[in-house]
């Protein structure tokens, strides 16, 4: 038998009033592996990408983490169990420069009481370092260390989207979750991306992409088609790109 | 950047504390008077400010805990003939606990519905110190609360007291500004920005809230027992939503996100309608005037315009410098 999958979705159905926009969704995103997602508009993948973190409770099925199913578990406990996602629109933190965004990001590895932080106490403040040092590395890696002291809010659309995954991938999670990574990047930007989430995943870390951008497919071995709430297709991009049912309702051929 | 603070820094720091430590002794008993107030303001507005500049959080309820901290200080003394240092550690430890209880269910709330929500908590305590008679004195009120001593050195005129008022007032501020450059205040700026990224880095957003929330409260305390033992008698008309508009307005106007700002706001709600009301009956409408001005000329507060035209000095500077 393989390994256990580190998420597995069984069954998965969700509607918003009486509108299905999920039925019955099954698949696995193995240990160390990178799973694709994609679909036209309205498919259903930003609801997966939601009911995945935490932000919807579905309708119906389960979400494995680990094989133990995230239930009723909230936005933080998983992000604290490895779980950590990136939005459609990245939602950077706009009055805070590049770098303290970042160091948002760190700050789950850390713990200090509230108390410790209002007396700057000798551990508040090692543990401040380390955020920093974390941060200031991750900005190095993800090339923003020329924008560090830049308030998020003057960034291009561009650079949020990469802040937005520096910030998420400094807090070391086990899976990490991108929705749409590539959009509103120029093409050297996309290469970049591409080769982070490579890096990434040969460093240990299990990725789930949602993306429109074909190209940037091609990284998942294992690619799902969500067409109209269900897995039409599954395989990697080339065996996608065959796929008669495929071709008729997403590619429009 | 990383260099140590130049000297003029040091030289500026010690000239301040120079003019802090002789400034009650040379200026008018009442303007001695209106300092310790402003030092009292300071206390109870850094919470506010911390709420509003760091969590994006409108709390019009601080003259309930500054009043929790008033009426335990002056029923300790008054009436049960304690050391005034247990209606300190009463008031705080009421306020903090109302604070925790209240807080959780009411900062589920955001935006105007969470500032109605703290609006209705200071006109529902406004109306308890008043019906508690048995309790406050309802506009009666406690009268001959005793002056603080401190070390034997008796603190029983505004000269005196001002120095107590205005210890504990930086003592809150370093507190303060610890809180702001510590990892909760990234995660607190952060949930101002954007909860829901907020979330998604594992912030707990609830109860970060309601600790700050806590903390504000217990600011609000504090400045409340040392209102009690510098006026002597407390009664229902200091707590009012009035006074809690006031204590939000100090953040507002000396900028909520800067804790020198906290102390302009305060010399500014302290001193400005005294001095206005020199000039007749229609000072009110002077300050109502002077508010509108710095809220809409400038909206982030005066150490906001202050830290902006600095940058841009700055940026002009290095402009001329190549």
């Amino acid at each position: 038998m393989a390994a256990e999958p580190l998420l597995a979705l069984r069954e998965v159905g969700h509607a918003f009033g009486g509108l299905s926009v999920l039925r019955s969704v099954t698949f696995d995103v193995p240990e160390g592996g990178i799973v694709g997602l994609i679909g036209p508009n309205g498919s259903g993948k930003t609801t997966l990408f939601n009911i995945v973190s935490g932000y919807i409770r579905p309708n119906m099925g389960a979400v494995l983490y680990r094989g133990t199913p995230l239930g009723r578990d909230t936005i933080q406990q998983r992000g604290l169990a490895g779980l950590v996602r990136t939005f459609q629109t990245p939602q950077v933190f706009e009055q805070m420069t590049v770098l303290e965004n970042v160091m948002v990001g760190v700050t789950k590895l850390t713990r200090t009481s509230m108390l410790q932080d209002l007396l700057r106490t000798p551990a508040a403040r090692g543990q401040m370092r380390e955020i920093r040092e974390r941060a200031l590395a991750a900005c190095e890696r993800f090339q923003l260390a020329g924008l560090r002291d830049v308030p998020a809010a003057s960034l291009t659309a561009g650079q949020r989207r990469i802040l937005e995954i520096a910030r998420a991938v400094v807090g070391e999670p086990r899976l990490l979750l991108l929705d749409e990574p590539s959009s509103g990047l120029n093409a050297q930007e996309i290469e970049n991306l591409r080769d982070w989430i490579v890096r990434l995943n040969e460093g240990g870390m299990t990725v789930l992409l949602v993306s429109h951008d074909m190209g940037l497919m091609t990284v998942a071995p294992m690619v799902h088609t969500l067409y109209f709430g269900e897995i039409i297709a599954s395989g990697d991009m080339a065996a996608i790109q065959r796929d008669a049912r495929v071709r008729e309702v997403y590619l429009g051929v | 950047m990383t260099s140590s603070r130049p000297l003029s820094s040091y030289v500026t720091l010690g000239l301040a504390l120079v003019v802090w430590a002789i400034l009650p002794f040379v200026v008018p008993r009442h303007v001695a008077d209106l300092l310790v107030f402003t030092g009292i303001y300071t206390i109870a507005g850094l919470g506010i400010g911390l709420l509003l500049g760091h969590c994006g959080i409108v709390n019009l309820a601080q003259a309930t805990f500054y009043g929790i901290g008033a009426y335990a200080s002056a029923y300790c003394t008054v009436m049960l003939h304690l050391p005034a240092l247990t209606g300190f550690a009463l008031g705080a430890a009421l306020s903090m606990a109302l604070a925790w209880l209240i807080g959780r269910p009411i900062l589920r709330l955001t935006g105007y519905f969470l500032a109605l929500g703290t609006l209705a908590l200071s006109a529902i305590a406004s109306a308890l110190f008043f019906e508690w008679d048995w309790l406050t004195g309802g506009t009666l009120g406690i009268g001959g609360i005793p002056k603080l001593d401190l070390l034997g050195f008796a603190l029983d005129r505004p000269s005196r007291y001002y120095f107590l008022v205005w210890i504990v007032a930086f003592a809150c501020m370093a507190v303060a500004a610890n809180l702001v450059d510590s990892r909760t205040g990234l995660m607190l700026r952060a949930m101002r920005d954007s909860s829901t990224a907020a979330a998604a880095l594992s912030v707990d957003l609830q109860s970060l809230r309601t600790r700050v929330f806590v903390v504000c409260a217990l600011f609000g305390s504090l400045a409340g027992s040392l209102f009690a033992h510098h006026a002597s008698f407390v009664s229902t008309q200091s707590f009012t939503v009035d006074r809690s508009i006031n204590f939000l307005l100090i953040p507002v106007i000396g900028g909520a996100t800067s804790i020198p700002g906290i102390v302009v706001g305060a010399l500014f709600i302290t001193f400005l309608p005294e001095f206005l009301s020199k000039l007749g009956d229609f000072h009110q409408i002077l300050f109502g005037l002077a508010l509108v001005a710095v809220v809409v000329l400038v909206p982030d507060g005066l150490m906001g315009a202050l830290g902006r035209l600095r940058k841009r000095r700055v940026a002009a500077g290095n402009g001329h410098g190549g």
